[in-house]
């Protein structure tokens, strides 16, 4: 079905294995074609999440292992303001995303 | 038995074969991945339930991060199936239609999908990541700094957090040019690029992600991609590792204009 040669130098699927939650989020939820079907998703609620999925993720390599009640927790909140590190970098990531102007103009 | 709706996951040309979708599930993993197609181009859609993906339960679920989490993955994998077998166009997650109906207007309206396929052709998106030690770098930076010791205990404090606040303009002088550079030589082998925030890593961590990037490779292009990283990370052997990965979907390359 496939091209043999094509299918041997791209080896199809082979990343999955190590495609990284991190990586998959943030093509999956930021880029792409956006596309307004027929159900209203709020799109702004999933880029906030993702910078939330992401800075859990980043923290913790094994996210994969670890189980919803760990994500449920709410550990971004929950593990602690470790010298505004964290908060700097969500503001960082949320500057770079575009958000803070979008949501509440730019104000530093 | 709830009702039904189409999840869409992008598009590829109309001779795909239905089969390079075969061995994956779709977003709801008890249904198969379909093709819709019209004209030049077909959609790769898969049934969801309303109750899980309709107006309400997805406003829900999306405060879930488990279940978006995997949504995203399976979303990945369906486009994921047809590197390297086809030419695909992915969508953001969440393009659901109420019936197949609905999923033949939006190719029809969208004219543009033929002419972006035909770019995106032969070619797959690959990811490179740089990290730096922070530590070690700001360690070799520092070596070239000294305190004078003869002053009071009280000047060579304030000179220690001067210099503490040069060197992290100091280092991060560094690793922006050196991410910039190592970005700009692997865009002379990609037919486009583009460079993404760097994602957040463990603040207690020293290792730094310092390039986030993405390039859209030609087939017959990626053993020169691939030698041309290894002669990047030759170069910078010392300092930045770089991580490779894909070949993905070509999220990065639809030619949606950056919000």
């Amino acid at each position: 079905m496939s091209t043999p040669d094509r299918t041997n130098l791209y080896r199809p699927l082979a990343h999955r294995e190590s495609a990284q939650l991190a990586d998959v989020l943030e093509r999956v939820l930021d880029k792409g074609i956006v596309i307004a079907g027929d159900i209203q998703i709020n799109l702004l609620d999933i880029e906030l999440l993702t910078i939330k999925l992401r800075l859990l993720v980043s923290s913790a390599d094994k996210a994969r292992e670890m189980g919803i009640d760990w994500w449920q927790n709410d550990p971004f909140l929950g593990r602690g303001d470790q010298n505004g590190a964290l908060e700097d970098r969500l503001k960082r990531l949320e500057r770079a995303a575009g958000l803070d102007g979008e949501r509440s103009g730019r104000d530093d | 038995m709830s009702e039904r709706a189409l999840y869409v996951y992008g598009v590829v040309p109309r001779t795909t074969p239905p089969a390079v979708f075969e061995d994956v599930h779709g977003v709801d993993p008890s249904q198969p991945v379909v093709l819709v197609d019209d004209g030049d181009v077909a959609a790769i859609a898969s049934a969801v339930r309303l109750d899980e993906f309709g107006e309400g339960p997805i406003e829900e679920n999306l405060r879930n991060p488990g279940w978006l989490a995997e949504k995203a993955r399976a979303h990945d994998d369906v486009l994921a199936a047809a590197v390297g077998r086809t030419t695909v166009l992915p969508f953001r997650f969440g393009a659901i239609y109420r019936n197949e109906d609905h999923v033949l207007d939006l190719l029809r309206k969208r004219t543009d999908f033929p002419s972006t396929l035909s770019r995106l052709a032969g070619a797959a998106e690959l990811g490179v990541k740089a990290f730096v030690d922070v530590d070690a770098l700001a360690d070799r930076l520092a070596a070239h700094r000294q305190v004078d010791e003869e002053v009071s205990a009280g000047r060579a404090y304030m000179q220690r957090k001067q210099q503490a606040r040069e060197l992290d303009d100091e280092l991060e002088r560094f690793v922006n040019e050196r991410a910039q550079q190592s970005h700009d030589r692997l865009a002379t082998v990609a037919g486009d690029a583009c460079v993404n925030a760097v994602q957040p890593g463990d603040p207690s961590s020293r290792r730094r992600m310092v390039l986030n990037a993405a390039y859209l490779v030609d087939n017959s292009a990626e053993e020169r991609f691939r030698s041309e990283l290894e002669d990047v990370e030759r170069a910078e052997r010392e300092e930045i590792e770089y991580e490779l990965s894909g070949p993905w979907p070509p999220h990065n390359f639809t030619g949606e204009a950056e919000a």
